[in-house]
């Protein structure tokens, strides 16, 4: 049975002015996502494959709660986000690499914080700390303010926040984008235990590299649309070249024009 | 909704600088310039009773003379003045505060009781300056007793002069004097620090998340929208309490300065228990309705920036309805739409306690009605926080 099940999503936005002349249409209505399922199982990454705009981050906002389908529905352990969002924060960790911290608190402090609003008891919390606070090197920094620590530390202070309780389920948007390739590395080497230890794992991405590296199944969306699904081998062999890139670029074409390619 | 509570809180009170800004700035700030202007007031009040008046004048007659003598504190001009133009330039930069010039024969034309042309006095003052205006009011009174008695010289019988025997008795009660001068200077001094103690933290506790991109992590947690926004509202509440606790105490705290009180308490004990209870209820629900607002609209807002540029005009508003309850006085009574009025009611109501002159229906009105449209906020705010075009728009 799968774990996290997408079905049928469609999400329409409203553009501003502002956005419809940088999108440089006159339509006010924008479909960011349009009919996308999918499922993902335990003990497997799933990588949303496309280019920027694809609608990754509105479905990946979708699966979190943050934004809530207009049509379709999606279940997390059998918990449907539209009826039961609460149940599925529960489960999930959503996370970016684009996540930023209030720089006035330290790492410590955050993390019994998030743990305080996901219910962690005291124990389990402290248990919890230490491990993922050693695991990411941030130990030393416990007590530093987040506006002193670096970049790739706030990254790996972002990623121990979202695991706090320690959920089954985590939704990572573009995982490795602007991380250092230290940072880009350590989170890559967490997914993959995460996998090993019987999480689902939903990631977005347009880094090809990242797909290749770590996803056991792949779904590339173009204009919100899934234009292909399957496992690693099975979409390669969509191209006499077998690559990924190959299959890519050949979608892309397909879909928006060699021109705008 | 407590664990957001604490860290709001925790937020302010472990940065210095806040802690400052927000709590002792205020108070103290208040009590410097207060103590200061009450100082300088003070001074001048002084100087001006004090000043013995410089006075220039010409035929004097000597029955005038006894009169001002009486009447006036002064000193005669011992230069020479050459010629009105000189005159004029002495009055107007201040080196005479009065000149007086009376006809020639003054006392003689004055006797021949009615000929035309009367006799004639000519005053020279300056109403620019408070010495030379206090002068040429006490020359006034000196004229006044002078006309007085021609009259009484000039009737036959002069019991004929006495109209009526008036008698004044003077029962000021020092209590009412100083509440109503309370009244029209602490209402709008506490609504302007209570919202400038919520402005320096409010859009930053919830348009700085948005901002920051951090409220993505908050509202991904398993708690209800409304306890976050209630989280966030309460802590706000309690902080621009504390704020405003501290700009009061440095207005009680310069108090006696300021009311010309020096060497006497500070006269909290002006004021019941009941007032102080009233007082402080008052003060609470009208510190929720303000958090409430300033939370609103940075909820809506997409940077702290835009938050505090929305919030001032509402700022503008408090501070209008300050002042017109400072000119309009204090006192109880008006219509009920007053005191339903968000801002302009609790200022009144304020004024009111403090001038003892308010009803307890005044009272339940501004309080429930404040608490009433906190609570129609705070639920417009929840709503917000479940508004993904409001929480997520770029």
């Amino acid at each position: 049975m799968s774990d996290l099940i997408v079905r049928n999503i469609k999400k329409t936005f409203t553009l501003s002015r502002k956005q419809m002349r940088i999108e440089r249409t006159k339509d006010k209505r924008k479909i960011a996502v349009d009919g996308l399922s999918f499922e993902v199982k335990r003990g497997e990454i799933y990588g949303l494959l496309g280019p920027n705009g694809a609608g990754k981050t509105t479905a990946l906002r979708c699966i979190s709660t943050l934004i809530r389908p207009d049509e379709g529905d999606i279940t997390v352990d059998g918990k449907s986000v539209l009826k039961s969002s609460l149940d599925v924060r529960r489960r999930i960790a959503f996370l970016t690499s684009e996540l930023k911290l209030d720089d006035h608190f330290t790492p410590g402090y955050l993390f019994r914080y998030f743990s305080k609003l996901h219910g962690v008891d005291e124990k389990t919390m402290t248990e919890r700390k230490n491990f993922l606070f050693s695991r990411f090197g941030i130990d030393k920094f416990e007590g530093v303010k987040v506006a002193d620590l670096s970049t790739g530390m706030k990254q790996k202070t972002s990623l121990a926040l979202a695991l706090v309780h320690d959920p089954d389920f985590i939704i990572f948007d573009e995982p490795t984008n602007g991380l250092d390739i230290l940072t880009a590395r350590t989170v890559i080497d967490y997914l993959n235990e995460m996998r090993a230890r019987g999480k689902a794992i939903v990631l977005s991405t347009h880094i090809l590299d990242v797909v290749e590296k770590l996803c056991d199944r792949v779904g590339i969306i173009i204009d919100g649309s899934l234009k292909l699904s399957g496992s690693l081998s099975e979409v390669r062999n969509q191209h006499p070249d077998n690559t990924l890139e190959s299959v890519f670029f050949n979608l892309m074409q397909a879909t928006v024009g060699e021109e705008n390619v | 909704m407590w664990t957001v509570f604490k860290k709001e809180i925790y937020r302010v009170l472990s940065d210095r600088r806040l802690i400052l800004s927000v709590f002792i700035i205020p108070g103290l700030s208040i009590y410097l310039i207060y103590s200061l202007m009450g100082s300088v007031m003070n001074e001048q009040i002084t100087d001006v009773e004090e000043h013995e008046a410089v006075v220039y004048t010409e035929y004097r007659p000597e029955a005038i003379s006894t009169l001002m003598r009486e009447g006036m504190r002064y000193t005669l001009y011992e230069g020479d003045v050459a010629n009105a133009a000189e005159m004029e330039r002495l009055i107007t930069e201040g080196e005479l505060d009065l000149v007086i010039l009376f006809d020639p024969d003054f006392i003689d034309k004055v006797d021949n009781n009615g000929e035309n042309p009367l006799p004639g006095v000519t005053v020279l003052y300056n109403q620019g300056r408070q010495k030379s205006t206090r002068a040429h009011a006490q020359f006034l009174g000196v004229m006044s007793a002078f006309h007085q008695q021609v009259v009484i010289d000039r009737l036959e019988d002069s019991a004929q002069y006495r109209v009526y025997d008036l008698v004044t008795h003077n029962h000021m009660d020092e209590r009412l004097v100083m509440g109503q001068g309370l009244a029209m200077m602490l209402p709008i001094l506490v609504v302007i620090f209570l919202f400038a103690s919520a402005m320096s933290i409010g859009p930053d506790a919830i348009a700085g998340e948005k901002e920051r991109g951090t409220i993505a992590t908050l509202l991904v947690t398993p708690i209800e929208r409304r306890h976050i926004a209630l989280g966030k509202v309460l802590s706000l509440a309690l902080l621009s309490l504390m704020g405003a606790f501290s700009a009061f105490i440095g207005i009680i705290a310069s108090l006696p300065r300021l009311m010309q009180m020096d060497g006497r308490p500070s006269d909290m004990a002006l004021y019941s228990l009941t007032d102080y209870l009233l007082l402080l209820v008052l003060l609470v629900t009208t510190v929720l309705f303000i958090v409430a607002v300033i939370a609103l609209i940075s909820a809506y807002a997409k940077t702290i920036k835009e938050a505090t540029m929305l919030i001032t005009p509402f700022y503008m508003l408090a501070i209008i309805s300050g002042v017109m309850n400072s000119f309009g006085g204090a006192g109880g009574g008006g219509a009920i739409l007053y005191y339903l009025s968000p801002i302009y009611g609790p200022i009144k109501l304020f004024g009111d306690i403090l001038a003892f002159d308010y009803s307890l229906s005044s009272f339940l009105i501004t309080t429930l009605s404040s608490l009433t449209y906190t609570v129609i906020l705070v639920y417009a705010i929840n709503l917000m926080f479940n508004n993904e075009k409001i929480m997520f728009s770029r």
